[in-house]
């Protein structure tokens, strides 16, 4: 410290100069980096900031200070305000583009100024319309009175977020409102449609003398926020700047035109005698109201209105923009900003211009600060049940809240006080945005959740957000469902949507029958269609399905038990109309007799199917939509980890059976007596035990003539000419012994009395329970209820032992050694982690469930022996504990799609995973994490994993995954949750969800082909293999003791493994499927195939070539290929080796 | 990368530079591919090992994971007699210390290609193997010598791997027995060590602190560390914290400058992070 370093003046200087150093490498590395997503940039390290001492301890000007204060205490740390600034940034639009769109305004502007007039005709003959364009309007009922022509503009104006200057990138939308003129409308065509069907008459005859000029590149029709009866031409610039933003234009009556008190929540404006075509009695006092309609023509009216009263009091607060921008991206990435029902830019904005006019913010805020309020009041304000309203003084037409509230699900008035602005939201959406707003407040005051990862950068994608996800696939069926539900007027007042007609009554009919088990009913927002200015207005049909999730509750959605009120209770014909005949009188052992409904469902993957049956039934019994119109979407990914063959189970039921075998055997061991030391701990050290294993082994019952018997140990041995017997997967269980003087001072006298304790222990439990026992100097194998438990016996100062060494001087040293942290490992920090794990499977009921599917992907995709089974838990764990953005999986898929989106898109290089497991870690823990992460990144592993019994170090990851298979893992993973989203939302085609379990081979060197009679596993592969071998195992009920000694941890395949490993470990990786996996990849290693100087100790597998007098080796590639089916003999079916792929 | 095709004249042994000669092994008569074995006189100046006798002793590089030692001494018995064979992972001297282990209790052996120490009865055999001719290879699996391997290698495996509970603890009570008798001479040894030292200080007996005497001098580092430890906390506990007013104004400028760290810091990792794309949020 003492030497100075050269002073830079100003720090504000010194950051640009860093830009340009990263700036060159960045520009060629990006393309590189879009695919690594993380990979090997070295140049991208950080490196702790080293600030010369005269820096750091110069005194500090009063605004360095005030900035600092700020900083610390406005924000959780500096770094989030950073990172907001730069994300405006990103977002904003820059000047060249505002100057781009500016000109191509102006051009537009003129083009519309010169339509030519035309001769007035009836608004049902389109005969003037000449060439290729449209109208872009559904006309049902086919015709209207009223007369209509064409006329230049009374005026073109930019309206909308552009002038606001609240506009952000992507997709750029400049709004452009086109003023017909007076004389083209009536006062009168308000009613019947006929106001509708002139503005999209008036866009058509626009869209037709817009289609002759070159200035207009793409045109094509919209609707605004999925309503057909507000359709907007999209216009977009000629050239390469095409797609860089839209001009969307609207055509508006003058400003004033219509009276608003004719639109009126309770009036009617679509006459049913006209809208049916038959001849009803109906006077226009009974006519039924037409909020949607009225609401949809009196929005048309306002929108110069609005930006007038929103730019006034934006113009006061100086980060009004910027805020509406954080807002916007916060929507955006929950996608509630698009669509039917959005909870658009403009509502951001207006809700906003409510809380500053209301006093709920104050003009001097920060952009921060502002989306932080308005979340908050976003959370706390229940819209549908108290609106409220931008109106100061609205005039005496103007309809009460309570008028508003009986019209419209979700209430926010405009400034008017005539306009609902949520008129189209459903209370779903509504809720579904309230939901949003407080989990995002949770994760913002919880230090250490990344507040800005998870509130503005993470997507929520539908499918990767909810628990379960249904669709509704032919929509034209609930034109049926409108039917059924009797909602003609409702039809008559959405225009003939039935999807949007129908969609508020189905979503309470669910809400309804699923009540208790759902947290929250979402659905998603029909996109805005689009369509060629050349082709008809798509009919309603042809929308996209409509999407629905569930976000469950787990402890009572996969009840089975629907209990209702008691059979003569008045509540009872309600419960019976909702559920019809599935309502049944059932008398329960309290003695009630109740109505109930029974779902099926034995195991638990078939009860996680309870909703959908709930849901297939509502929407049968009183939408009449059928089944096959339902495409649930829930469970889909839980047939490659499928058990069990009467009951198909994913693994729950047979990991308890285990555990409960575990939790006996357990009781029997601290029960022993006459052992020298007594038990001081009995804990479990396998997947199997915290219900992770992906395929928990079964109690097995053997076929003695299967095998060769060994007489003298009364053990089974397979036989060569069968095929290989069924896989006995040891359970290891770690047994501590107290410790005492007795035991000895050295490694080797106590691996001794290790295996002493572990005969004496065969001995007791073989004489007091009669379970077959071998005893090695290892560990015991106990066969009990057809499951193998492998007992090791443990000192818990042996670690120590194992360390201790004595140097030349006499002086006793401690020095850390693998061994002695591979015995912590297998003895302290593997039981610690399945205890802790099966902790959170109680608390979680999915973790299992998600671990299987992780793993089974991971092993399916040859990663197994990169991201171990602990590691992968471990990951998994952290989506449970630290679930920011999302709540914590409800369903094995949803887990899973995070855990690939986890291993996707992770900033593996710069950050540090943090599993809280326990809660132990405070925010302190986690700074330090952090900074020590930071400060020594180059010696740590790639993947980093803290957790808080290993700060520091990552033990779990330190011996894998390597950079390239890091990569490798990040690029699988981000291509597998591209292709399965894709297969789960998208009904249309051919449904494999397997494909993204088939690894794809044709990256390694060789493969070789396995004989699927050795490989025990075989039944666990990803597709069920067609031939299928006897392997000594018989049906019928487990003995719970005694018997022979079965054939255990006996697998070729890894056998085989572990002596390729070993031979030919440094040429070559070897890849294998664990779970029935029939080829091994093996992948050579190119830096063993550089020639390399003769030497002795680097001759294995080798072959001399002589030049000269140097003598060089190489790689013996044709021996090491025939090694590989010799040392395989009986399991190697072939070698195939892909010689046109090597390039050395 | 296709192996060397050339061959040699007939009958000729192949002597690459460095004094080996090149044995070429196939796995059974009917293989096409072959690993070369490399041979050299076992020749080492500063080993004197009595089982590795300098004019005898065989070095073989580059030994297949298939070939037990029993394999290997089978193979060069067409040399002359081998006396014994040794098998290690990688060359370098013999290093038995310790006690004797049973095999079940040393830790599992790496199963790769070794190198070799084949000692001969006569050291005639060396020369023998030396100028083997290179076009006739070694076979390693024979009608007459099968060489297990694959399925049937793994079940004599298993089978093999059975030990009796009576012969385990067995081993175990007799390695004991030897562990406790090793302990007793130690101590036997290091009290005689003490009285002789006595006997060399002409009667004098030092005086010290306790029953061991050592107090004054740890054995262990950790002691070492511990004591250090104890000094320096020591000190701590005398000195005052924010007693005196230019202490006080030290622990202000010391927030200070913690606080501009920190943000330099942040800045920092936001550059980082910009020129990683990193906040484009979609």
């Amino acid at each position: 410290m003492k030497k100075k370093q050269p002073v830079v003046e100003d720090t504000g200087e010194m950051i640009p100069s860093h830009e340009e150093e990263d700036e060159a490498p960045v520009k060629a590395k990006r393309s590189k980096h879009e695919q690594a997503g993380g990979g090997g940039e070295e140049e991208m390290v950080y490196h702790p900031v080293k600030l010369s001492r005269s820096d750091l301890y110069r005194p500090p000007s009063a605004e360095e200070l005030n900035q600092l204060k700020e900083a610390e205490s406005l924000f959780h740390c500096s770094l989030l305000k950073m990172q907001m600034e730069e994300l405006l940034k990103e977002v904003a639009l820059s000047e060249r583009r505002k100057q781009q769109i500016d000109s191509f305004i102006q051009t537009v502007t003129e083009l519309l100024q010169a339509v030519p007039d035309s001769p007035e005709v009836e608004v049902s003959d389109l005969s003037w319309l000449s060439g290729a364009v449209k109208v872009p309007f559904l006309l049902v009922p086919k015709t209207t009175k009223g007369k209509f022509h064409m006329a230049p503009p009374a005026s073109v104006d930019l309206i909308g977020s552009y002038p606001l200057g609240t506009c952000t990138k992507p997709r750029v939308t400049v709004d452009l409102a086109v003023t017909i003129p007076a004389d083209v409308l009536h006062p009168k065509d308000v009613v019947n449609q006929r106001y509708p069907r002139k503005r999209a008459l008036y866009l058509a005859g626009l869209a037709q003398h817009l289609t002759s000029s070159s200035d207009i590149g793409a045109m094509s029709y919209s609707c605004l926020h999925g309503n057909r009866l507000r359709p907007v031409l999209l216009l977009t610039p000629p050239g390469k700047e095409s797609s860089s933003f839209t001009v969307r234009v609207h055509a508006c009556p003058p400003p004033g035109f219509f009276k608003p008190s004719r639109f009126h929540p309770q009036r009617n404006n679509v006459r049913t005698e006209w809208y049916t075509g038959l001849q009803t009695s109906m006077s226009e006092g009974s006519e039924p109201p037409t909020p949607h309609y009225n609401s949809s023509v009196l929005g048309d009216l306002l929108p110069r209105a609005h930006l007038q009263f929103l730019s006034a009091v934006s113009s006061q607060c100086s980060a009004f923009a910027d805020g509406v921008a954080l807002l916007k991206v916060w929507l955006r990435q929950r996608e509630l900003d698009q669509g039917t029902g959005c909870f658009n830019g403009f509502l951001a904005s207006m809700l906003l211009t409510y809380l500053l006019t209301t006093h709920r913010i104050s003009n001097t805020m920060t952009a921060y600060q502002l989306l932080r309020n308005s979340l908050n009041f976003l959370a706390t304000t229940d819209l549908t049940v108290n609106g409220i309203s931008l109106a100061r003084d609205p005039d005496c037409t103007a309809p009460a809240l309570a008028e508003f509230h009986s019209a419209f699900q979700v209430v926010f008035v405009d400034p008017s006080g005539h306009l609902n602005m949520c008129a189209d939201m459903t209370a779903c959406t509504y809720k579904q945005l309230q939901h949003e707003a407080s989990v995002s407040m949770q994760f913002w005051d919880d230090p250490t959740v990344d507040g800005f990862h998870s509130l503005l950068m993470t997507p929520k994608p539908m499918i990767r957000t909810s628990d379960h996800v249904f669709q509704l696939c032919e929509l034209v069926k609930l034109q049926s469902s409108c039917k059924k539900l009797n909602l003609l007027s409702e039809l008559m007042d959405h225009s003939g949507n039935y999807v949007h007609t129908a969609l508020p009554f189905i979503l309470s009919l669910l809400q309804r029958g699923l009540g208790e088990r759902i947290h929250l009913l979402t659905h998603s927002l029909s996109p805005d269609p689009e369509w060629s200015v050349e082709s008809e207005a798509p009919k309603h049909k042809a929308q996209p399905p409509l999407s629905f999730g569930l976000l469950l509750k787990p402890e009572l959605a996969t009840s089975v038990l629907e209990r209702g009120p008691p059979a003569d209770s008045p509540k009872a014909a309600e419960f019976r109309e909702l559920w019809g005949s599935r309502s049944e009188l059932r008398r329960f052992q309290d003695g009630g007799i109740t109505e109930a409904v029974l779902w099926d469902g034995q195991s638990m993957c078939q009860k996680q199917l309870v909703p959908k049956q709930i849901i297939t039934h509502l929407l049968q019994l009183h939408a009449d939509v059928p089944e096959s119109c339902v495409r649930y979407v829930g469970v889909k990914l839980d047939d490659v980890i499928i058990t069990g063959s009467e009951v198909p189970s994913t693994g729950e039921e047979e990991s308890l059976r285990v555990v409960q075998s575990y939790d006996d055997l357990s009781r029997k061991l601290w029960r022993l007596e006459g052992l020298p030391l007594s038990i001081t701990a009995v804990q479990g050290a396998h997947p199997a035990l915290r219900y992770t294993q992906v395929f928990p082994p079964l109690p097995l019952k053997l076929d003695y003539s299967f095998f060769v018997r060994e007489k003298i140990s009364r053990s089974l041995v397979p036989k060569e000419d069968k095929p290989c017997p069924a896989y006995v997967t040891p359970i290891t269980v770690i047994c501590h012994m107290e410790g005492s003087g007795k035991w000895p001072h050295d490694r080797l006298a106590i691996r001794h009395i290790r295996a002493a304790f572990h005969i004496r222990l065969g001995e007791l439990l073989k004489k007091h329970h009669n379970y077959p026992c071998k005893p090695c100097p290892t560990h015991l194998d106990v066969w009990k209820d057809g499951l193998l438990f492998r007992i090791q016996v443990a000192y818990h100062r042996e670690p120590q032992v194992l360390r201790e060494s004595v140097n030349a001087e006499g002086l006793l040293v401690v020095r850390d050694n693998e061994e002695a942290q591979a015995l912590e490992m297998a003895t302290i920090h593997k039981p610690l982690l399945t205890s802790t794990l099966h902790g959170l499977q109680q608390q979680h009921q999915c973790f299992g469930a998600v671990c299987r599917l992780a793993k089974r992907w991971l092993g399916a995709q040859l990663f197994s022996e990169d991201i171990t089974e602990d590691t992968a838990d471990l990951l998994v764990a952290s989506l449970f504990l630290q679930p920011a953005p999302f709540t914590p999986p409800g369903s094995p898929q949803v887990g899973f799609l995070r855990f690939l989106r986890l291993l996707a898109s992770f900033d593996w290089r710069n950050t540090p995973l943090i599993v809280n497991l326990n809660n132990q870690l405070t925010a302190v823990d986690y700074t330090e994490i952090k900074n020590d992460f930071m400060a020594s990144r180059e010696s740590l592993p790639v993947m980093f994993i803290a957790t808080p019994k290993d700060k520091k170090l990552s033990m779990w990851t330190k011996r894998a995954p390597s950079v390239q298979m890091l990569h490798r893992v990040v690029m699988l993973a981000a291509e597998s949750l591209k292709v399965l989203e894709h297969q789960l939302m998208d009904g249309g085609q051919m449904q494999d969800v397997r494909v993204v379990m088939r690894p794809p081979l044709d990256a390694y060197d060789v493969l070789i082909h396995l004989n699927p009679k050795q490989v025990p596993l075989l039944s666990q592969a990803v597709d069920p293999p067609a031939v299928t071998f006897s392997r000594g195992i018989m049906d019928g009920n487990v003995a719970h003791s005694g018997g022979a000694m079965p054939v255990v941890d006996y697998n070729p395949v890894s056998l085989y493994l572990a002596e390729l490993r070993d031979s030919f470990g440094d040429l070559a990786l070897f890849f294998c499927d664990p779970y029935g996996g029939t080829v091994i990849a093996v992948l050579w290693n190119p830096k063993a195939f550089i020639p390399l100087p003769f030497k002795t100790s680097q001759v294995s597998a080798r072959c001399v070539e002589v030049t000269g007098e140097e003598a060089k080796t190489v790689p013996n590639v044709e021996a090491i290929l025939e090694d590989f089916r010799n040392m395989g003999k009986g399991l190697v079916k072939s070698v195939e080796a892909r010689t046109e792929k090597w390039s050395f | 990368m296709a192996p060397s095709k050339k061959k040699h004249a007939c009958s000729q042994p192949c002597v690459i530079p460095g004094g080996f000669t090149e044995l070429p092994l196939h796995f059974s008569s009917d293989s096409s591919a072959q690993h070369r074995l490399y041979v050299k006189e076992h020749r080492v100046r500063a080993e004197r090992s009595s089982h590795r006798p300098l004019d005898r002793t065989l070095f073989v590089l580059n030994v297949p994971p298939y070939c037990s030692e029993g394999v290997v001494k089978e193979l060069f018995s067409q040399f002359g007699s081998v006396q014994s064979v040794e098998l290690r992972d990688h060359p370098g001297s013999s290093q038995e210390s310790g006690p004797k282990l049973s095999k079940v209790f040393k830790p599992a052996a790496k199963q790769g290609f070794k190198v070799g120490y084949v000692v001969f009865q006569n050291s005639s055999s060396l020369k023998e193997a030396k100028s083997h001719p290179h076009d006739e290879p070694l076979v390693v699996c024979t009608e007459q010598r099968p060489v297990r391997t694959g399925v049937q290698k793994w079940i004599q495996q298993y089978q093999e791997s059975f030990i009796q509970p009576d012969k385990l603890q067995q081993m175990v009570d007799s390695f004991m027995e030897e562990y406790d008798k090793r302990k007793e001479e130690v101590a036997e040894r290091q009290r005689k060590e003490a009285e002789q030292q006595e006997e060399e200080d002409e009667g004098w007996v030092k005086v010290t602190r306790g029953p061991k005497g050592t107090k004054a001098r740890p054995h262990s580092e950790a002691a070492n560390k511990r004591t250090l430890q104890k000094e320096i906390k020591k000190k701590k506990r005398k000195e005052l914290m924010n007693f005196y007013t230019w202490q006080h104004r030290n622990t202000q400028k010391e927030h200070i400058a913690e606080l501009r760290k920190k943000f330099e810091e942040d800045k920092q990792r936001i550059a980082l992070l910009r020129a990683q794309r990193k906040f484009r949020p979609y």
